[in-house]
């Protein structure tokens, strides 16, 4: 069965140079677009060359701190889940600079809907299958090397070990969680270092150049257009895809930890679990993911091999659908294969084989929900934000209000789903079944991805029709793609904070069999106390603490941001002819505050994921770092769900009025939704993606380090 | 180097001499040589050899001269009112719509064709001399004949006017990129036209007197006229969406029509 992820790595990986070369092959159109192209190339890898210097130093401090206090194994897994995520953010935004100008060309020369559409989705693609290839080979390679050749995951190997430092863990589980460290450091740094420097050039472009100096969108004219542009593809392209590579990954081991925990405490009560159905287990997850990828690859080959409508929608729903179905069809032959002559009641599969498969349908299930929620909440199609833009009427304050209002009740619903499909997911197959639902949301990952980075690269086309001056004709094909794109991008956003839930919850219950450590035994219960003191401080602060962290974001952006003004005032005022035509904006300069604004704020917010859970577990002990765990997830979910939520509707509320609702572009309504789009962007695309990673991240560092507080911290040495 | 002539019109009506070509001289006037302005203006080149006596050309010529490092001269005033009725018709060359952004689109003279639909009344944007908002049941034409002919009771010599495209009241939401021009008339608008639709025998009612200097070129619609004693109309038809799509898009969307 391991052939089978091999495979579905080879496929994946190959099938993205493919398209790559298919790509490449492309016309990048005339001199003045390969020159605008080639800025904002120039302007992204500069930043990810910057981005990764600062990220490499902090990624060998916590390699060197693992190799220590952990095992050079974690350390070893961790170095190659940053570099896999790593890999998949810098391919996807090569691909990304490669594609928007021969999407914009491809607009101009076919000057069909699409065509278009489909040079953007095999960029997108790319990215798509490099996260899905990257996240899975790097997994199959900890599985095989330390696994297998190593023997961590032998039945005799997974059962509780003391280190030299007195530490208690069970091997393989600190490998993988090593592995998903690295890939949550990376995604948490180019989530939160593309989302500053995107938002800060986004809205300096936007603030000065459109709404004082009145030149209107992508205008070439605007010394921050390239920075905006460039922002697209770290941000959005970079940063989504070690988002989700994260996230696949998280949900991933989440469902080995959990399995490798479940062993070896049914060894310590006494019933131990059949280890072929242990081994089952452990393999399921990648397994089943391998068959999402390989449904994915179908999925996404449809739409790249067939002529594609004038309906980018419906075209891109038909890839996710067929991934999904696939996935679903796939996922139970490797289920039965795996699973049909072992006795599963042991471990609580509730209704026989078919029990994780059927809760990992709930997770695709649940996410879809979840995404056809975003979809309610933000489309202009629906009522909540047709609200938002008929408040835009009656002015700014009320196009905020009504915002708000639209972000708080879209919380609820999608909550419910969670807690209706963890509750399903459990009485299928317990926490496992949790755990694989998480894993069946993200399972054809990749299909999303690509659909989701189609969405920037058709937006930098764009913007490059726009500067290019090509005809009304292909900017309004480029538009269209856009526009997609954002209800594209909600959706995603969906199925990243869905899974977090869902693996912070299975992480969460690996971290309390971790806490139980060598005193597992017969009588042990997977229990968190709430009304323990310690850990109801934990859960308060740990509510707390995503608001803290976003706060701090949003101070970043507009710390950034108000540089970026400054600049492009300045620019406005200094240089004569700018506004005429006769000058070119200083674009380098605007680039430039994009990137060291990022580059300085990132480091405080991942700093603070990493470091809270191990500085209040060496201050307050295990039960302080379970509330913790608790307040932040509970208060992660609500938030993140409200920010990309309110956000997303501030932006199509505004996209309403300018599609001639209102009054149109110029009228006072569009003034107020403009304003509630710049206030909603920040929330949207760098607080509202980095709260699921900060999740995740907590979990992590907290199941690798619990054995380590739990013996050493303050409140056990005062004897409290 | 040779001298310009334009009549601005909008905002501010004035005779002006300049050695910019036409975009040149707009861009300078929305934008100014260093970002401090952004205005939407309105003018029409005028043919020197056309122009009588009204103005003092030869103090245009002596004054509109390079700067001595070689700058071309942006403006000289020569009239900052009663301009237009000065101007005779002959003289008349394109009309320039400049953007806030300095972007700029002309529109050449046209023959007069009477509206193939006539619903009963028609929204006129008085633009120069007067600037009230009407809504009147006179066709473009008439309504111009109408404002200066001696027989009324108020009149004016001369009268640069835009129809402009009604909302479509009993729609929803949809409007169309007409800015917000109408945002806070939208009722009274709909009561004036509803009243002269009664048919008691208006002819116009004022539906507005102070949103002129909030007019845009989003909410023109057939196009923009200048009529003069003597009955003569010139008029500027206004490009269909799909030619300003086509051959003016730069300047459409920094109109926010697109």
């Amino acid at each position: 069965m391991i052939s089978l992820v091999i495979i579905a790595v080879i496929a994946a990986l190959s099938f993205a140079v493919i398209n790559y070369s298919v790509v490449k092959k492309k016309s990048p159109g005339n001199e003045l677009m390969q020159e605008i192209a080639g800025s904002i190339k120039e302007g992204a890898d500069a930043f990810l060359n910057l981005e990764y210097k600062v990220i490499a130093r902090i990624a060998v401090l916590i390699a060197i701190l693992l190799a220590v206090v952990v095992s050079w194994q974690s350390a070893t897994a961790f170095i190659l889940g940053a570099s896999m995520s790593a890999a998949a953010g810098l391919v996807g935004m090569r691909i990304a600079t490669l594609a928007n100008v021969r999407v914009s060309n491809e607009a101009d020369v076919s000057r069909s809907l699409g065509s278009t559409l489909k040079v953007a989705f095999q960029g997108g693609s790319v990215m798509g299958l490099s996260v899905g290839g990257f996240a899975l080979f790097g997994l199959l390679l900890v599985y095989v090397v330390f696994g297998k050749l190593m023997g961590e995951v032998n039945p005799d190997q997974l059962v509780i070990h003391t280190n030299w430092l007195g530490i208690n863990d069970i091997p393989f589980t600190m490998t993988v969680s090593g592995y998903a460290l690295g890939c949550s450091i990376i995604a948490m740094f180019n989530r939160v270092g593309g989302g500053i420097y995107t938002k800060a050039a986004d809205m300096g472009a936007d603030l000065v150049g459109k709404t004082e100096a009145g030149i209107p969108e992508d205008d070439p004219r605007n010394p921050a257009t390239i920075a905006d542009n460039v922002g697209d593809n770290v941000g959005d392209v970079a940063g989504l895809g070690s988002d989700l590579l994260e996230s696949f990954v998280g949900s991933l081991i989440s469902a080995i930890v959990l399995s490798s925990y479940m062993a070896y405490t049914a060894i310590k009560s006494g019933n131990p679990i059949n280890s072929e159905l242990i081994s089952a287990m452990i393999q399921f997850p990648l397994f089943f993911a391998a068959a999402g990828l390989l449904s994915s690859i179908v999925g996404v080959f449809l739409l790249v091999v067939k002529k594609a409508s004038d309906k980018p929608h419906r075209e891109l729903n038909v890839t996710t659908w067929v991934s999904a179905s696939l996935t679903l069809v796939s996922g139970a032959l490797v289920t039965w294969i795996l699973f049909k002559d072992l006795d599963v009641s042991t471990v609580g599969f509730t209704i026989g084989i078919f029990s994780p498969w059927l809760a990992a349908v709930l997770g695709i299930i649940s996410g879809i929900m979840i995404g056809q929620l975003a979809e309610y909440y933000t489309s202009y199609h629906f009522k909540p934000t047709l609200k938002i833009s008929a408040s835009s009427k009656e002015g700014t304050a009320l196009t905020i209000t009504q915002g708000l209002s639209v972000g708080m009740n879209s919380v609820f619903l999608p909550v419910v789903v969670l807690a209706i499909a963890t509750i399903g997911a459990n009485a299928l197959a317990g926490l496992y079944g949790v755990a694989m639902a998480a894993v069946g949301m993200l399972s054809f990952v990749a299909a999303t991805v690509s659909v989701d980075t189609y969405g920037p690269i058709a937006d930098n086309a764009g913007g490059i029709s726009e500067m290019a001056k090509l005809d009304g004709e292909v900017r309004e094909i480029t538009d269209e793609l856009d526009s997609v794109g954002n209800t594209t991008a909600a959706i995603g956003k969906g199925f990243a904070i869905g899974s977090a839930a869902f693996a912070a919850l299975s992480l969460f219950a690996s971290y309390l069999y971790a806490q139980g450590g060598l005193n597992i035994g017969k009588d042990f219960k997977l229990v968190l106390n709430m009304i323990d003191t310690m850990t109801l401080a934990g859960a308060l602060v740990g509510g707390a603490l995503p608001w803290l962290f976003s706060g701090i974001l949003i101070e970043a952006v507009a710390k950034a941001a108000r540089a970026m003004v400054q600049e492009v005032r300045r620019q406005f005022r200094e240089i004569p002819g700018i506004l005429t035509g006769e000058s070119k904006p200083d674009y380098k300069q605007c680039i430039s505050i994009s990137s060291a604004g990022a580059l300085k704020e990132m480091q405080y917010p991942a700093l603070i994921s990493v470091l809270m859970p191990l500085i209040t577990g060496f201050l307050f002990g295990p039960r302080f770092v379970g509330g913790l765990l608790i307040g932040t997830t509970l208060s992660a979910i609500m938030l993140a769900l409200f920010t990309a939520n309110a956000g997303g509707a501030w932006d199509n509320a505004k996209k309403y009025v300018e599609s001639g609702r209102h009054g149109g572009k110029g009228s006072e309504a569009h003034t107020s939704t403009v304003v509630g789009d710049t206030v909603g962007d920040p929330l949207k695309d760098t607080v509202g993606p980095s709260l699921d990673i900060l999740i995740k991240i907590m979990a992590t560092v907290s199941l690798i380090a619990v054995s380590i507080f739990s013996k050493y911290n303050l409140i056990k040495l005062l004897g409290l | 180097m040779s001298v310009h002539y334009y009549l601005t019109l909008f905002p501010m009506e004035a005779m002006i001499a300049s050695q910019l070509e036409p975009a040149a001289f707009g861009s300078y006037m929305a934008i100014g040589n260093r970002k401090g302005s952004a205005e939407r203006l309105m003018f029409i080149e005028v043919f020197e050899s056309e122009l009588g006596d009204s103005f003092d050309l030869d103090y245009a010529r002596r004054r509109c001269v390079a700067h001595s490092d070689g700058r071309m001269k942006n403006s000289v005033y020569l009239s900052v009112y009663r301009a237009l009725e000065a101007v005779p018709v002959d003289a008349f060359g394109a009309l320039w719509l400049i953007t806030k952004d300095g972007r700029s689109m002309s529109l050449e003279q046209s023959s007069y064709t009477d509206l193939d639909t006539w619903d009963g009344s028609a929204l006129y944007q008085e633009l120069c001399p007067a600037h009230p908002l009407i809504v009147s049941a006179l066709k473009p034409k008439h309504f111009a004949e109408y404002i200066v002919e001696d027989s009324t009771k108020v009149t004016m010599p001369a009268i640069f006017f835009a129809d402009l495209t009604i909302p479509d009241f009993d729609g929803d939401s949809f409007t169309g990129n007409i800015g917000g021009y109408f945002d806070k008339m939208m009722e009274h608008l709909k009561y004036c036209v509803t009243e002269l639709k009664d048919g008691k025998g208006k002819l116009t009612k004022v539906v507005d007197r102070s949103s002129f200097a909030a007019f845009n070129f989003q909410v023109i619609g057939r196009g923009l006229y200048i009529g003069t004693s003597g009955g003569r109309l010139v008029f500027y038809p206004m490009p269909s969406r799909e030619e300003l799509k086509k051959k003016h898009y730069d300047w459409a969307k920094s109109a926010s029509i697109f």
